[in-house]
């Protein structure tokens, strides 16, 4: 395998990565899903490595996913969540993780409320460090799932109009798969309340728009975000039901949308918010193959980045 | 101040450069019992002679904005480091910032600091108290009482008080007793806990933005009191292009508003923080180009009248976290001097360093301000304009090292400085 394209030990973020890892990546993640799916096999390439789950938010989907990725390449996997750690005794991260490498982490999956936490891991110990989610910054292996996802069903994504509609201003979804799209040569959409999709997105490379209609006719794939209500008490939207009345995936706008666009979401999934609960359920929405696709991708993720020290001696 | 500290010395062809005295000429100088004169007296010898051929000599510098740990925090700041910090970087005055625990809202607490300053200080301390109790902006502090304690100033700094009508009582009452307010401009609400300039930036990195506007709304709001009480106020810290327009208009209709702006403000951008360093996490927040500039152009045309460190030591456990943790603040005592001579990028850059960093803050203190007049006490820095030097945060007096400026190569030190007729730093070996 021509590993020499890949050159990260660490997956900080998609931002950090360039087109043709994102792509080398995928190909990797096709490969092993093929083997699991029509081979019903494992490469177990992490045989006999200890990966650290640490987890300092509540994660279901991408924890679990995570652990079942690395078991399925032979590695041993220890989840440890934010309160159950030394975290709540006034232990720092900083601590914490070197006290983690100590006890022969041979990888740290981290995530955390604050941005930039895995950049900082990075800093202070010397094993690959896998962003599962950092406060509002990237979720590198949702993008990368969702991406592979869209890629499935859309073939080559370069000028695919892809939409991304919700609460964008505090998405790490949102980011990450902003970067990985656009990277790959697709029009990016942010859309949503004006509260929630700020202008400035536009000098990032998306385009923004708070018209629904306009957001979403046309789009060839439109992934839905969670609005994150426990966040937004205050005052960025009135109420949910004014939400789903307004940006809500409703019956009517869903018949004017392309006939072949898919509907992805990353969960947790509101139904009756972001989308009326028989469309989540329509062959339409791909959103529990996005789950089915996270394993294979974080399988791909964790061999390259872990094997990757190896592959440089 | 400590005492038997070396008062006889003479400084020997230096550059004096005075906007008080408008002194600016090559001149020895001679300091007996603290007195500054211009030809040796006769029967006093001085104890050390300094050669300074191509040196400059300004009038003492006061930071306008230094925030003392003590009481509370003496892991990252006491107040002997503090003050030795400042004489190094050129400062004979500093005025600390009431942000205390417990806070200085109380003459007690004014007190046990003065009595640290008298048993460790070398330099000048000039105390502020908080406006309001804890600066929490709910009820007015025992300013009377503050002021019989030895404040000379009033503010909340790090923050602003919320409730415009207790603002406004506030500056009411604090003028009945001739105390200066300063106000530190930052909206709490709008400023979104201030872990970053609102930009695409922040926005890329997940940080919440602290937007130009929550620092404008302030300054006008400053500006609007300042008018209708005929308050004198002191803005401190601006850090955008509109704050600075804000106050050149203010001025320009005779309202009596002073300003100044942090050094790093004047060298750097948010893209000091882009990795998410902590070092450089600061208040305000550092922001744009446009502002940078907008910065400097204000200090060069006298739209802001002063420059401070915005000094505000944390010790390397309360920085060395995740970004959004880490206590906003930098330390820049020991850099703030040639900070503010590298961002001016002048040929001769020291009339308008004297007048920022001298001049300026002592009068709007309505403190006298040092001159290096014959007769006056000696309060002075001793400036090297061409030594190259690399700074190193650890190798400073400062007990803590939270500068964004570690590595950074400077041209031009600090390398005496006076304070009440006293050395109070010198890199020279005695």
């Amino acid at each position: 395998m021509a590993m020499k394209q890949w050159t990260q030990n660490s997956l900080l973020g998609i931002e950090y990565l360039s087109k043709e890892e994102i792509l080398f990546l995928l190909d990797q993640a096709d490969a092993i899903k093929e083997q699991r799916v029509k081979h019903n096999s494992e490469t177990e390439s992490l045989r006999g490595k200890r990966i650290i789950n640490l987890f300092m938010e509540p994660s279901t989907r991408t924890r679990v996913a995570f652990e079942i990725a690395a078991k399925s390449l032979g590695a041993d996997v220890i989840s440890i969540a934010g309160d159950a750690s030394s975290l709540t005794k006034g232990e720092t991260l900083k601590d914490t993780a070197m006290n983690v490498q100590a006890l022969g982490a041979d990888a740290i999956v981290l995530r955390h409320s604050s941005p930039g936490s895995p950049l900082f891991l990075s800093q202070i110990v010397n094993v690959p460090i896998i962003n599962a989610g950092d406060g509002a910054h990237e979720h590198p292996s949702q993008a990368l799932l969702d991406i592979f996802t869209m890629r499935e069903k859309l073939g080559n994504l370069k000028d695919k109009k892809i939409t991304i509609l919700g609460d964008i201003l505090f998405s790490r979804v949102a980011r990450s798969n902003l970067w990985g799209l656009l990277k790959l040569g697709a029009k990016v959409t942010l859309a949503g309340p004006s509260t929630l999709v700020p202008k400035e997105f536009e000098q990032l490379g998306a385009r923004v728009t708070h018209d629904p209609n306009d957001a979403l006719c046309g789009a060839d794939a439109v992934m839905l975000l969670r609005i994150q209500h426990e966040r937004q008490q205050a005052s960025h939207f009135p109420s949910l039901t004014e939400y789903a009345n307004v940006f809500g995936l409703g019956r009517n706008i869903f018949n004017r949308m392309k006939k072949d666009a898919i509907i992805l979401h990353p969960g947790p999934l509101n139904r009756g918010v972001e989308i009326e609960s028989e469309l989540a359920d329509s062959d339409r929405a791909v959103i529990l193959e996005q789950v089915s696709n996270g394993i294979a991708v974080r399988m791909a993720i964790l061999h390259l980045c872990i094997n990757y020290g190896e592959i440089r001696k | 101040m400590k005492d038997n500290e070396l008062c006889n010395f003479d400084l020997v062809g230096g550059r004096l450069v005075d906007p008080n005295s408008g002194i600016n000429q090559v001149k020895d100088l001679f300091i007996r019992d603290g007195i500054i004169y211009y030809s040796a007296p006769e029967g006093k010898p001085a104890e050390q002679k300094f050669s300074i051929k191509n040196h400059v000599i300004l009038p003492g510098l006061l930071d306008f904005r230094v925030h003392n740990r003590i009481p509370g925090d003496a892991q990252s700041e006491t107040v002997e480091s503090l003050t030795r910090a400042a004489a190094k970087g050129g400062f004979s005055s500093i005025l600390a910032m009431p942000n205390t625990i417990p806070h200085s809202d109380n003459p007690g607490t004014i007190l046990y600091i003065q009595d640290r300053i008298k048993q460790t200080s070398k330099i000048k301390v000039h105390l502020t108290g908080c406006l309001t109790i804890g600066s929490k902006g709910k009820r007015l502090a025992p300013l009377g009482s503050l002021k019989e304690a030895g404040v000379i100033a009033v503010t909340d700094c790090p923050q602003s008080v919320g409730d415009n009508q207790i603002f406004a009582n506030a500056l009411k009452y604090a003028k009945m007793f001739g105390l200066k307010i300063i106000e530190y401009p930052q909206d709490a609400y709008l400023s979104n806990d201030g872990e970053a300039h609102e930009s695409p930036l922040s926005l890329k990195m997940g940080l919440p933005g602290n937007p130009r506007m929550a620092e404008e709304l302030v300054v006008q709001r400053a500006i609007t009191l300042s008018r209708h009480l005929e308050v004198p106020i002191h803005i401190s810290s601006i850090s955008s292009l509109g704050s600075v327009n804000l106050i050149k208009e203010a001025k320009e209709s005779g309202t009596e508003i002073t300003t100044d702006v942090s050094a790093h403000h004047l060298l750097l951008t948010e893209q000091a923080i882009s990795q998410y360093e902590t070092q450089a996490k600061t208040t305000p927040p550092l922001r744009e180009e446009a502002d940078r500039q907008a910065l400097i152009n204000g200090l060069k045309d006298g739209t802001i009248d002063a420059c401070n460190s915005s000094h505000e030591p944390f010790a390397d456990h309360l920085k060395q976290v995740e970004f959004d943790l880490a206590p906003p603040g930098v330390i820049g005592l020991e850099t703030a001097l040639m900070v503010v001579l590298e961002a001016m990028s002048e040929k001769d850059p020291f009339l308008l360093i004297a007048e920022k960093m001298s001049t300026n803050p002592h009068q709007i203190l309505g403190l006298e301000s040092p001159s290096l007049k014959e007769g006056k006490l000696a309060d002075l820095v001793v400036i090297n304009p061409k030594l190259n030097w690399t700074y190193e945060p650890s190798l400073g007096m400062s007990l803590s090292q939270n500068s964004p400026f570690s590595g950074y190569k400077f041209t031009g030190q600090p390398i005496l400085t006076a304070s009440c007729g006293k050395i109070a730093w010198s890199e020279f070996v005695a």
